[in-house]
């Protein structure tokens, strides 16, 4: 009884022994591969599918490198560009390791990658956009300036074993000095632009109002231009009317009219001398009339 | 490279390898282990000795592993996945499927695995500024060069979500997704923002950012196969910086000023246009008035005129000689008189009673 249950005690405890002392079986994750050395030695092809290996316990060693795609944040540094500007730079690679021995040779780990990367990456920024002017940066060269910069490195990379997915300006901004200067530009434009409006304002509003009395003019001119057409024709009417009606005996017109007149012109405070001989007094002396003359009433 | 087990057949064998995933030089097929183990317990069977005592050991040894074993198989199997989750299940460090929400099974420690991703859930990045903390404007992730190279200060959001079609890129691919979507959308957005004016950012260009940046980001993260979806990207505030947003609101203020001025000139225009129709018109009227007036002044004047010319025609003589006489007395009836006899001197002159002697001055003798 008590030999068999020692036995498999004993035999358990040495699997777990050998299990996690000497490791002879490893796991590769998914985001993984592994190299396995011996005394520094690679004794086989790079694992890059994940799975369960095995590897001889104490002489084997198994270095884990990731497979997944690395990022470098570049720190941001002033880059001088074309026409002596300065624009504040940074970039970030995107890469993976897709040769581990050599990576593992070279660099040996992600810093070490990271660090060669990153010399590469200011080199190849400094080097290309030191050609172009900063609306080529900000604008029409983008993306051909990110390209440029992507491939300079990816070249250089690969004696790492790393492939460079993509290299990506990030930010590329104005120092601050030149910043201030832009925002003086900017406040300058718009003050100018203020008062572009605001003279635009007065100047519109002034044609609008000088246009309104302008048609105030002309249609009081032109209505007071029908009136007097209007008027005229009455004037010529009553003309035609009195021409008509007087024009068949002019003379009893005449005597008809100065009678009126009389009627209405000696209205009011009016003193007259008269000379008795006159037609009016024929019969004032005698009852027997004498044709006289017909001397015309003086007035003063 | 994506183990997508969807497809069904051989799920476990992507390359054409036996089911546990042998690497092509040599990994150690479980099948051999299970060939080791048995080939051990016969050697345990032999190192007992014989005898009833061997057979009571063998059945005790027998269920001490049994227990152990199920032991271990109902501790580990079984995990559940939530509603906003995918399970990814690996087995000895290899990718072999996904599992949907509920209850599932794979292979309990060491041998099985499970990644649980939240699919589902809405993810979100926030580029310029804190949604905890709004006043901490992060002005060097907010500000950028527009294309006529004058500064924008852009807050935005990205709201993404792993690709449920790929969560495994999202698991495996990308050593830090989320920084990775944070990256690429602030070097998307200066590159949409680098390709426009600061005036178009700020009003007509401002709705197609949005998509456009979205389309970017999304080739750009197919390129890293990162797994994720870009669903929506945010403008929070485009805006000119602090330091010149009062000279951009002043611009605002000034066109408003231009339109009002526009506006008190034509109410202007509208008040004295039709005062001056409403002053023609009077005009025209006064006009009209007076013509007809006139002719109808003129016609009853010389209406009347007919009527006396028509008598008078009857007895020329004694109508005229009753006109006169009747005039001169309406006429000199109405004023002071001084009669002179003509053939006197002036101080000879003699006065004369008034024809009128109801007239109170009639009696007046002047010079």
């Amino acid at each position: 009884m008590r030999n068999p249950l020692t036995a498999l005690a004993l035999l358990v405890l040495a699997i777990i022994v050998v299990l996690y002392v000497a490791q002879p079986l490893f796991t590769v994750d998914p985001t993984e591969q592994a190299l396995v050395l011996r005394f520094g030695q690679p004794v086989r092809d790079v694992i890059d599918a994940p799975g369960l290996y095995a590897k001889w316990p104490f002489v084997d060693t198994v270095v884990f490198i990731d497979k997944r795609i690395l990022a470098l944040d570049n720190e941001r540094q002033e880059v001088l560009v074309a026409d002596n500007q300065r624009l504040e730079v940074d970039a970030f690679v995107r890469y993976h390791i897709v040769d581990p021995l050599k990576f593992y040779q070279s660099v040996f780990n992600i810093q070490g990658a990271n660090a060669q990367l990153g010399g590469m990456l200011n080199s190849a920024l400094r080097r290309t956009l030191s050609e172009a002017s900063i609306s080529d940066i900000v604008r029409t060269k983008r993306d051909a300036l990110m390209a440029d910069i992507r491939d300079q490195v990816k070249s250089g990379a690969l004696r790492f074993g790393l492939d460079v997915v993509d290299v990506r300006i990030k930010r590329a901004d104005l120092p601050e000095e030149n910043s201030e200067a832009v925002f003086r530009r900017m406040q300058t434009e718009r003050q100018q632009r203020a008062a572009s409006y605001r003279a635009q304002g007065s100047q519109q509003s002034q044609e609008i109002k000088a246009e309104a009395d302008r048609k105030v003019t002309v249609t009081i001119a032109t209505a007071q231009q029908q009136s007097e057409q209007i008027r005229g024709e009455g004037d010529g009417e009553r003309n035609r009317i009195f021409a008509e009606a007087y024009g068949a005996d002019p003379e009893f017109f005449a005597f008809y009219r100065s009678m009126q007149a009389y009627d209405t012109g000696f209205k009011g405070d009016t003193r007259a001398v008269l000379s008795p001989k006159s037609d009016f007094f024929r019969y004032f002396s005698t009852p027997t009339p004498t044709p006289a003359p017909a001397d015309a009433p003086a007035t003063k | 490279m994506s183990w997508n087990n969807q497809g069904g057949g051989g799920p476990w064998s992507p390359k054409g390898q036996g089911p546990w995933g042998q690497g092509p030089s040599g990994g150690l097929p479980p099948n051999d282990l299970e060939d080791a183990i048995r080939r051990l317990q016969q050697g345990l069977r032999g190192l007992i000795p014989g005898g009833g005592g061997g057979f009571i050991g063998a059945g005790a040894l027998a269920a001490i592993v049994l227990v152990l074993v199920l032991g271990w198989l109902a501790l580990g199997t079984f995990y559940t996945v939530q509603p906003n989750e995918l399970g990814l299940n690996l087995v000895f460090g290899r990718y072999t499927g996904r599992t949907q929400p509920g209850l599932n099974t794979n292979w309990p420690w060491p041998v099985g695995s499970v990644r649980l991703v939240p699919v589902a859930e809405q993810q979100i990045t926030e580029v310029g500024y804190r949604g905890d903390a709004r006043g901490a404007d992060t002005l060097a992730e907010s500000q950028m060069l527009t294309g006529d190279q004058n500064i924008v200060t852009v807050h935005f959001r990205v709201a993404w979500q792993i690709d449920p079609a790929h969560p495994e890129d999202y698991e495996f691919n990308v050593l830090n997704p989320r920084d990775t979507v944070k990256a690429v959308a602030e070097s998307i957005m200066r590159e949409v923002v680098g390709l426009k004016t600061i005036d178009g950012i700020l009003t007509s260009d401002r709705k197609s950012i949005e998509p456009d940046v979205q389309a970017r980001m999304q080739k750009v993260l197919d390129d890293y196969r990162v797994g994720v979806l870009v669903k929506q990207v945010q403008l929070q505030s485009v805006d000119a910086p602090a330091q010149v947003i009062s000279a951009y609101r002043d611009v605002t203020a000034a066109q408003q000023d231009q339109q009002r001025a526009v506006n008190d000139a034509e109410t202007y225009a509208n008040r004295v246009g039709p005062a001056a129709a409403a002053a023609a018109a009077r005009i025209l009227a006064e006009a009209k008035a007076y013509r007809e007036q006139t002719i109808l002044e003129a016609k009853g004047q010389t209406a009347r005129y007919d009527q006396i010319y028509a008598q008078y025609k009857k007895a020329p003589g004694v109508t005229r000689e009753r006109m006169y006489l009747e005039t001169m007395e309406r006429v000199l009836g109405g004023m002071s008189k001084t009669i002179l006899d003509s053939g006197g001197g002036a101080a000879a002159a003699v006065p004369y009673i008034a024809l009128d002697p109801l007239q109170s001055k009639s009696t007046g003798a002047v010079k």
